[in-house]
């Protein structure tokens, strides 16, 4: 499977090493009081220090300390052993997410303003996009090729940003193009996973405004937070006055305008229900920041589908070899459909020269891709249908611009386990349909029947399929394969045209026939890598015999 | 803890129809007293770029919420509703103490940060120390402090500053600018709490009762757990629930669970292919369903199987 595979290639997707310092936590708290002699100040901090300090070494050793048992066997060394791991999980994730206020950078606060785009059109994408050329919906044509730009989903975006830092590289967008009197204009604004994702990896400081939003972003780009004091990020001036009351003060001002939310705030105000507006399902939600967990760069699909251009019937065109060619002039090729008598065998007796014909006489059904494909009206792709493109990956070595992505590494499903069943052919192939081809690699487009495998288990398009249990997350890949392409027969026919040359070349002491049809071979670009290869010995032996 | 544990009412937060956790106290109290360890789903915010260890919250099978809820020791509570209510509409005094809990922990955090920063600068110091001797061997060597000297943090700076004046004229440049500074008073840093434990209203969920939809596999599942069984999703082997003999942290699934209705038709190409996977991923393949409840009995009388591939 390719996700198993860039999980193995993508340094930043396997599991962090284990820290340095591999002591226990049993050895760590005991270190701990080695060097801190039991004076109060000193207990307190030790009472405080597993919910704020991050330096504690946190990995799966920690809390799954040895082999795992059978099973209970009733022993105090089990027992210790389980309650040690648990005491360690407590500590663990009692930990609070702390933001370094002083440090440049180290804090990035965003803003809940759930309503602030409600009234956004919905069509508005589509808007953009029929114009054409002006504001995001079109890509600007620097580069020579236009772009597809990724929807803005301004409607759903429900979080300002106050600060960025490098977490928040990646996600959020700016709406742009607005009145100049707008609050809050250039601002970026968060997705609800997006986030949720930072307020949970600890990057995002969430605030419930109690202002409205033309004080807390005015439209003349001033800050009201720079007029509190005049350096932003330290209260300095404040802190010099003294402490005590007018502390209290300066920070009851610090919360003139809104006060920070907690975690489960954060979810209670971002978690939703399927399809509505400004939230994210905890399904999705948990795909997510799976991914972004494990490195992927992942944005939220168009809630609309695009024009897919078919990508496969470009790739029909081969470089055919004249043997092809040949064939393909025979009045029973294939694609012709063979006119079969009511009965009677469905191959006549005859002569026959080649296994082709042959094949083609059997062939009673066309395959599927060989027809014109239906095509997908809104009607067929039904809204209900779970198999929607929800996401687009990138991989995290794939050089990626918010703002001008480039074409996804992969498309994304995501399926619940418990709610839904295996998707019906319909809904397979509309949501096939819905992501543009994505061939082979070249070489194993060319490579022959040596490259058959690679080739059919890639297939021609693919998405994958997060399918989401729980919190547990599995990834498939569903993949349009190419049966009807790989016809194994041409292998066949070609040993047949092999022996025949041989034959032919050793009889006649031509071996200027074998030399032809070995650079009609070499030209075919080795589409039988089998086949070829008798091919060669024949062509081999023929000079051998002509010499 | 242990003298709360017996009234103790843990919050389940059903949000968009999930069942989740987030207070940590709750979570070890229901692993521990009621066998349910669920799934962990949230991001560690220490060490976010892995997916092997997660954090809050604790995403429950409705099963789990609905035998918590049965046997008195939790609530749901409907925390968007609730939530947006009260941040709506927050009262004086609620807002007063939110506020107060932040700064409570703000300033503790601040503590911490202080000590740590103190640690390492005393850790610093030692390392610096040996160098200093060698090339001022005859200084008063006696009279560094004791290397386990561990004062609060202000002691700490003092006798580093006095260390610092002491080596000032002999060593090179031993000053680093930051224990130069003057003790500027940063501003706290911002927390984000775990939980809207301080903003909510302690209310147990007696005002307003919420239940719990979609359990169609309880009876097996209570019945599971009730026989000291922890239970996981199944979807790591292929079933419904993933079945363990104790705690996951210290034992191998043993079971992977399907639950059916009692009259419910099984296919028998369904016990093929779940006895055989469960042998693959050497668990034994359990199934179990409720008889259901007549005119005269009450429901009851649950009955679990297992099937092993015999391998003939």
């Amino acid at each position: 499977m390719p996700l198993d595979d860039d999980l193995e290639d993508n340094p930043t997707l396997t599991p962090p090493p284990p820290t340095t310092n591999t002591a226990t936590m049993d050895e760590g708290a005991a270190a701990g009081d080695l060097e801190e002699p039991e004076d109060v100040p000193t207990a307190d901090f030790r009472l405080f220090a597993s919910t704020y300090s991050k330096t504690k070494n946190i990995s799966a050793q920690t809390i799954r300390k040895g082999e795992k048992d059978f099973e209970s066997h009733g022993t105090r060394a089990q027992q210790s052993a389980l309650d040690a791991s648990r005491e360690a999980m407590r500590d663990v994730l009692s930990y609070t997410r702390v933001h370094h206020t002083a440090k440049q950078g180290g804090w990035c606060r965003g803003w809940v303003f759930g309503d602030w785009w409600r009234e956004w059109p919905e069509d508005w994408e589509e808007m953009q996009r029929a114009k054409g050329g002006k504001g995001e919906g079109e890509g600007k044509e620097g580069d020579g090729e236009k772009r597809v730009l990724p929807p803005l989903h301004v409607r759903d975006r429900v979080v300002v940003l106050e600060h960025s830092n490098v977490a928040t590289q990646t996600l959020g967008r700016a709406v742009t193009g607005l009145p100049k009197d707008k609050p809050a204009r250039g601002r970026e604004w968060l997705l609800p996973e997006e986030a949720l994702y930072l307020v949970e990896r600890g990057s995002l400081d969430l605030w419930w405004p109690t202002r409205g939003i033309e004080e807390i972003f005015p439209a003349d780009g001033s800050s009201p937070f720079t007029n509190t004091a005049t350096k932003p990020t330290t209260t300095t001036t404040a802190g010099e006055e003294g402490e005590g009351q007018e502390e209290d003060e300066e920070e009851d001002d610090e919360y003139k305008y809104g006060f920070p939310l907690s975690l489960q705030a954060a979810y209670a105000l971002l978690i939703g229900e399927d399809g509505e507006r400004g939230k994210v399902s905890l399904q999705k939600f948990q795909v997510f920041s799976n991914l972004k967990r494990a490195g992927y760069n992942v944005i939220r699909a168009p809630s609309y589908s695009p024009p897919i251009p078919d990508d496969i019937s470009a790739t029909q065109e081969k470089p055919k070899s004249i043997s092809e060619w040949l064939i393909s002039c025979l009045p029973s090729s294939k694609s012709s459909a063979i006119d079969h008598p009511p009965y009677g065998p469905l191959v006549p007796p005859g002569l026959y020269r080649s296994y082709s014909t042959i094949y083609n006489h059997l062939s009673l059904r066309p395959s599927a891709t060989s027809q014109p494909s239906p095509p997908v009206t809104p009607q067929s792709k039904s809204e209900d249908s779970p198999f929607k493109i929800h996401y687009h990956l990138y991989r995290a070595s794939t050089k990626f611009v918010r703002t001008r992505p480039p074409p996804p590494d992969f498309y994304l499903s995501v399926i619940s386990a418990t709610d839904t069943s295996i998707p019906t052919l319909t809904e397979i192939s509309s949501l096939l349909s819905s992501v543009p081809a994505d061939l082979p690699k070249q070489e194993w487009l060319t490579g022959g029947p040596s490259r058959l495998y690679a080739r059919l288990k890639h297939g021609y398009r693919n998405v994958l399929l997060a399918v989401n249990d729980h919190g547990v997350i599995n990834y498939m890949r569903f993949a349009k394969g190419g049966f009807e392409r790989e016809e194994l027969f041409r292998g066949l026919d070609q040993r047949v045209e092999w022996s025949n040359n041989w034959k032919a070349g050793g009889g006649k002491g031509g071996g200027g026939g074998g030399g032809g049809k070995k650079s009609g071979n070499n030209g075919r670009g080795s589409r039988g890598g089998r086949g070829g290869g008798r091919g060669g010995r024949g062509g081999r032996g023929g000079r051998g015999r002509g010499n | 803890m242990a003298s709360t544990e017996g009234d103790r009412k843990v919050r389940i937060s059903k949000i968009a129809g999930r069942y989740l956790v987030f207070d940590i106290d709750d979570v070890a109290y229901i692993r521990r007293e009621h066998g349910i360890c669920a799934v962990f789903t949230g991001t560690m915010p220490q060490n976010p770029t892995q997916n092997v260890f997660l954090g809050l919250p604790l995403e429950l099978y409705a099963e789990d919420a609905k035998m918590l809820l049965d046997r008195k020791v939790a609530y749901i509570a409907d925390d968007p509703l609730e939530h947006l209510n009260k941040l709506k509409s927050m009262d004086d005094e609620t807002r007063k103490s939110y506020l107060q809990s932040i700064k409570t922990q703000r300033r503790n955090a601040q503590l911490v940060f202080d000590e740590a920063k103190a640690q390492s600068q005393a850790r610093h110091k030692d390392k610096r120390k040996p160098k200093q001797q060698l090339q001022v061997p005859v200084v008063v060597p006696t009279e560094l402090p004791p290397a386990s000297v561990n004062d609060d943090a202000a002691t700490t700076t003092v006798e580093q500053k006095e260390e610092e004046s002491l080596f000032g004229e002999s060593s090179s440049k031993p000053a680093p600018a930051a224990s130069q500074k003057p003790p500027v008073k940063e501003k706290l840093p911002a927390i984000t709490p775990t939980t809207s434990n301080a903003m909510l209203s302690s209310d147990d969920g007696t005002s307003n009762p919420a239940d719990v939809e979609n359990h169609t596999a309880l009876p097996l599942y209570s019945y599971l757990n009730e026989s000291g069984y922890f239970i996981t999703p199944g979807l790591r082997f292929g079933g419904d629930f993933s079945v363990y003999p104790g705690d996951p942290f210290r034992y191998h699934a043993h079971y992977m669970a399907n639950s059916y209705g009692w009259d419910e038709k099984i296919p028998m190409l369904d016990l093929v292919t779940s006895g055989r996977l469960g042998t693959a991923v050497k668990k034994s393949f359990l199934m179990g369903g409720q008889k259901p409840a007549t005119g005269d009995s009450e429901a009851g009388e649950l009955r679990a199987f297992c099937i092993e591939w015999a391998g003939m």
